[in-house]
């Protein structure tokens, strides 16, 4: 995930920037770490761990999310 | 593809990866081979919605590299993360009513590796009109098994440079302007819940805001909806086909004057090329008039409760292999 993905990945991660995918798990894993960070804001390290590594897991498809996250 | 226990007992026997859907009396005369299955005597066929105890609904499974085949009772369910292949899909079947269904529906949100590895399935369930009689049973088709209180597992290993896609189709949406209802624990019934931070008693509050119970409740997960449809509510508590959970906002879902329209309406804005599976609702059938109508390209069981990663319910669920 290059530094402008992670950029707004946290945004969407904080609720600024509201990004809805097609791909059901990548809106579930998302809704998991907003809740997450909003439990505890200091998570924020850890929740884009765990976003890198199901974007990694699914390459076919993240490509198509982080060229529309990258967009935003 | 709906077919007779001839024709799908010919496709276990030429060695096909199969997962199979019908009335417990065919299953149990299936021969052992690759497959798994569960019973359910009604679904949606390319000729429509069609409830049918002569015939399987036989799904071929023609990408996958391999197939492994486990049963998990309560204790063991959440071994499904660890014992799936790498690059793969898990389909589940659970028996409806069942403890692991339970166990599975409460907690799978919860579990860390979850929606690393896309898991698509269903619960089993029977002819409604024979209530308590009818019988749920899950089938491990390589030794000939069935169950009534074990989830069946099939691991299918996908090619290098395919996944699974799996997605849904949901004609509810909510009113952000409706009140947020909250519930203190992950529960598949309560008496008590916060709506708008207000403690009150759920059954009360349904009755007095005149909700109609056929809509369910609905949980944004960032855009995508999940619904929690509503089983009975006797004595002041209130019982769902899926749980509740806490820390989840839920609104009542926004009333479809025209069920069977709207579904049709979402099924053609879905857009779907090459569902290999797919499983529909049976609250969706009744409510939706579904019988005999055609639902293209989406054919498959029509299920007690859907699985997409965790249980949902008044949904069709879907899987496509992309790449």
């Amino acid at each position: 995930m290059d530094a402008v993905a992670q950029e707004k990945i946290t945004k969407i991660l904080k609720g600024e920037i509201k990004y809805t995918s097609t791909n059901l798990a990548f809106n579930m894993m998302i809704s998991k770490l907003q809740k997450k960070l909003q439990a505890d804001p200091g998570s924020l390290d850890s929740c884009l761990t765990d976003m890198e590594a199901f974007l990694k897991k699914y390459p076919i498809v993240a490509k198509v999310d982080l060229a529309n996250i990258t967009a935003l | 593809m709906l077919i007779t226990l001839e024709e799908t007992s010919a496709l276990i026997n030429e060695g096909k990866k199969l997962h199979i859907a019908g009335d417990d009396s065919l299953l149990s005369r299936l021969p052992k081979g690759n497959w798994i299955g569960g019973t359910t005597p009604y679904f949606i066929s390319e000729e429509g919605g069609a409830f049918d105890k002569d015939r399987l609904f036989v799904s071929e499974l023609p990408f996958a590299e391999e197939v492994r085949v486990a049963t998990y009772g309560k204790y063991n369910v959440f071994q499904i993360v660890e014992e799936c292949y790498d690059n793969g899909l898990t389909m589940i079947i659970m028996p409806y009513g069942s403890e692991v269904l339970a166990k599975y529906s409460k907690e799978a949100p919860d579990v860390e590796e979850l929606l690393m590895h896309p898991v698509l399935g269903w619960i089993a369930g029977a002819d409604l009109e024979e209530g308590e009689n009818g019988r749920i049973k899950v089938y491990d088709g390589t030794t000939g098994e069935s169950y009534t209180d074990k989830a069946v597992v099939m691991y299918i290993k996908l090619p290098e440079g395919k996944t699974a896609m799996i997605n849904l189709i949901n004609i509810f949406t909510d009113d952000k302007t409706d009140p947020v209802i909250k519930f203190n624990d992950n529960e598949l019934s309560v008496i008590k819940c916060k709506v708008n931070g207000q403690e009150v008693a759920f059954a009360d509050y349904i009755e007095k805001k005149g909700i109609d119970t056929r809509m369910p409740l609905v949980a944004d997960y960032n855009g995508a909806y999940i619904n929690t449809s509503i089983k009975s509510i006797e004595n002041g508590r209130v019982s769902f086909y899926a749980p509740v959970f806490r820390d989840v906002e839920y609104r009542f879902a926004v009333k479809v004057e025209d069920y069977a329209t709207e579904f049709k309406n979402r099924i053609d804005a879905a857009g779907a090329r090459d569902p290999f599976f797919s499983c529909n609702c049976i609250l969706n059938y009744l409510y939706g008039d579904l019988n005999g109508k055609k639902t293209p390209p989406y054919t498959g069981p029509v299920t007690f409760g859907e699985v997409a990663y965790q249980l949902v319910n008044q949904t069709l669920v879907y899987c496509e292999i992309v790449g």
